[in-house]
């Protein structure tokens, strides 16, 4: 097996250029997802059978069913109706970028919001007991006690969780768009080197996931600045 | 539905397909993530620093690329190997089922790693101590004690597993694998019906999830049964 | 299971027995199977198709056992050069690119395109000579088949020209009566047959004339295989000119379309 070196320097720069497709993706979805994540867990805790029952059949939907096929259902598989060709959203689906955040936030806030109310759930009953006997209402609770200890909970499993949207949006390149995997596979389909060019890709998503790791790390220590004890 | 004539029985055998992939990766996710948490635990340095570059290749790079680059990689790797023993060896190949179950069993097994090994350090010593204290070995107390309360705590993780597992085999259709999502493809080719076809295929995939988390959440009862009024 | 060991039994076989004889071998041959009408599955399980007609011909003159491997278009000469068949019979044209990489028989089938859109896209996209005009394709979207000779040919003709490239053909189809991009080159008898006959295709097209310049369509479409492979090659060509002689070859294009697809002087 020889390795060209010369092609993946030539190529690198290419497929960088799609880095910024790649990270618009990854930060609108991630910011729309956990909206729905929120919104979901809200659905769950609001006591109302009904919305919890909505929320319940969402998440196991979407975390029963692989990315790919919900990409290719947005995309394909909408527009098969003519109703949704002429409604109000087609102008976000007829855009491959709206497709693949739409498929990806749809996505990311159901996973997210099952870590969200694992964070809850983790939450000491204790402290909610002693918020109660402060005289604090249910929503000064949720707001002062449960959300934030409930969020440094949830953290390292949510960090996990933009590590796999980061990966999932590789997949958008299967929707015509040209974020770095879609360059790459056309740089492929041109050299005919697919292990120069997927093996320099890879590193360079293995390297943007440390990146995450790491501001991930900072954050959690920051969060977790209160619980440390004093030397 | 009419136009779903003619295309059960293609779904069907892509189904068994899906089915085979996993049964298969499933044993290999199991293997290869015991020997990543069995290295991680060792007292080898070099055992640890290998099952650690393992887990962050292949949590840090897009399942897409993994199955790419084993399935155009391997035939040209083992070649080489094969080459060194015997010259007159023209080529090895890795034939699609195997290249995407090895590719999907590596990746899912690097998050096994992890779920293995968080179950392994989460044994309680009191009842490592007390096993010994009632004079068992150091093998007893593996069977008896470690086996059945690391699976206890190891299940839910792992039920997450398998259902990555799952789920990851529909990217296999990308190198010409059978399975349901690439019948759809062909649908689409004779019918011109996306939302349909892929409509089915999410169907499918739903249905094995479904069976995999009833089977989680049987294997949890049979797991906790000692515990139960134990709380 | 059966079916898989029988594959890796004569996946092993070829790789023992490689010097034997080719006219014993067990031969793979890679092709889209979503190519309708060339290569596709139909309903029943069964691949059908002009590149299949044309490869069971091959295989009965050359006295050679095909085995069918379904590949994405884009990775079809990686996965060539990569030994996962050995042989493309998948509408693949004999461009000079390409034959870089990997070598080609004669041409079995004529390769050409042609722009096709809606009917309320009023515009002259090529001038009287047949020549594209580049201002009158701005703003508008066209769909490609990603490593295709279009892809290839709006890359240097048009360079431009904003261009969605897609996995598979049938999608650019799908995307151009969805709306979402105005203009797809294709091969204008699929076109013609899969598309623009039916009721889908109804309101659409095509705009402009056939192209077939030689540089980016080449002298037609041929079947790939490895290079140095002198032997097989000439056995290739010996059957493909044999199925043009008997009058095979036009009987296949005949089951689809009401005109051959080659030219009589290819058998010569």
């Amino acid at each position: 097996m020889n390795f060209d070196l010369n092609l993946i320097l030539e190529s690198l720069p290419q497929m960088l250029a799609g880095f910024g497709i790649t990270l618009k993706l990854l930060v609108v979805s991630g910011i729309l997802g956990f909206i729905l994540a929120v919104l979901l867990l809200l659905m769950r805790i609001s006591g109302k059978f009904y919305l919890n029952w909505v929320a319940q059949v969402y998440i196991y939907v979407f975390r029963g069913t692989p990315i790919l096929v919900q990409i290719f259902i947005v995309y394909y598989g909408l527009p098969q109706f003519e109703a949704v060709r002429e409604s109000f959203l087609w102008p976000i689906l007829r855009e491959p970028t709206g497709c693949a955040i739409l498929a990806l936030t749809l996505n990311t806030g159901a996973y997210v919001s099952e870590i969200l109310r694992g964070g809850v759930l983790g939450v000491d009953k204790g402290l909610l007991e002693a918020g109660s006997a402060l005289g604090m209402s249910a929503r000064q609770k949720f707001i002062y006690l449960t959300a934030p200890i409930a969020t440094r909970l949830a953290l390292p499993a949510y960090s996990n969780d933009v590590i796999s949207l980061l990966k999932s949006t590789a997949l958008a390149s299967t929707i015509t768009i040209a974020d770095m995997t879609g360059i790459a596979r056309t740089i492929v389909a041109e050299t005919y080197a697919p292990y120069e060019i997927y093996t320099s890709l890879a590193i360079v998503y293995m390297i943007f996931t440390l990146g995450l790791q790491k501001l991930f790390g900072v954050i959690e220590r920051y969060l977790g600045r209160y619980t440390r004890r004093e030397e | 539905m009419e136009v779903l004539t003619g295309w059960w029985d293609d779904y069907l055998w892509g189904a068994v397909i899906v089915a085979k992939v996993f049964m298969a990766s499933l044993s290999l996710m199991i293997l290869f993530g015991l020997l990543g948490a069995g290295a991680k635990l060792s007292n080898n340095k070099l055992a640890q620093k290998i099952a650690g570059a393992y887990t962050v290749i292949f949590r840090g790079t897009p399942e897409i690329l993994v199955i790419l680059l084993l399935y155009f990689g391997s035939a040209i790797a083992l070649t080489a190997i094969a080459k060194i023993f015997n010259p007159d060896v023209r080529f090895v190949d890795v034939p699609p089922f195997w290249a995407g179950t090895i590719a999907i069993a590596l990746i899912v097994g690097s998050y096994a790693t992890e779920t293995f090994r968080g179950a392994f350090l989460a044994v309680k010593p009191g009842s490592i101590e007390a096993a010994r204290a009632l004079g068992m070995s150091t093998l007893q107390t593996f069977i008896y004690i470690r086996i059945p309360e690391m699976w206890r705590i190891a299940l839910p993780p792992f039920g997450n597993n398998m259902l990555s597992l799952v789920k990851d085999t529909a990217l296999i259709s990308i190198i010409g694998l059978n399975e349901t999502l690439f019948v759809a493809k062909q649908a689409i080719t004779v019918t011109g019906k996306p939302f349909t076809m892929y409509i089915v295929v999410g169907l499918i995939y739903l249905g094995f999830s479904t069976l995999i988390t009833l089977s989680v959440m049987g294997m949890e009862k049979y797991g906790n049964r000692t515990t139960v009024g134990a709380r | 299971m059966r079916l898989i060991t029988k594959k890796l039994l004569a996946i092993s076989a070829v790789a023992m027995f490689s010097t034997m004889n080719v006219s014993a071998e067990t031969l793979r041959v890679g092709m889209e199977c979503t190519y309708a009408p060339f290569n596709y599955k139909t309903a029943d399980g069964e691949l059908a198709g002009y590149d299949v007609d044309v490869a069971k011909g091959v295989a009965q003159i050359i006295g050679a056992e095909f085995e069918y491997v379904c590949q994405e278009w884009d990775g079809m000469i990686p996965a060539l050069l990569a030994n996962k068949f050995d042989l493309i019979i998948a509408s693949m044209s004999i461009t000079d690119k390409r034959m870089e990489k990997i070598d080609f028989t004669g041409p079995y089938r004529f390769s050409t395109g042609q722009i096709l859109g809606a009917k309320k896209t009023e515009v002259n996209l090529f001038d009287d000579a047949g020549n594209p005009i580049p201002e009158n394709f701005k703003g508008l979207k066209v769909g490609l088949e990603r490593a295709t000779t279009y892809s290839d040919w709006f890359e240097q003709t048009l360079p431009g020209a904003e261009v969605l490239l897609y996995d598979n053909s049938e999608a650019i189809y799908l995307d151009l009566q969805n709306g979402r991009v105005d203009l797809i080159m294709t091969n204008p008898m699929k076109a013609h047959l899969k598309f623009l006959s039916k009721e889908d295709g109804a309101g659409f097209e095509f705009k402009g004339p056939v192209v077939d310049e030689v540089e980016f369509f080449g002298i037609g479409v041929g079947i790939g295989l490895r290079q140095g492979e002198s032997e097989l090659k000439a056995k290739l060509d010996g059957a493909l000119k044999e199925l043009i002689n008997s009058g095979d070859l036009e009987s296949y294009a005949k089951k689809i379309f009401p005109f051959k697809l080659h030219k009589d002087e290819w058998g010569q």
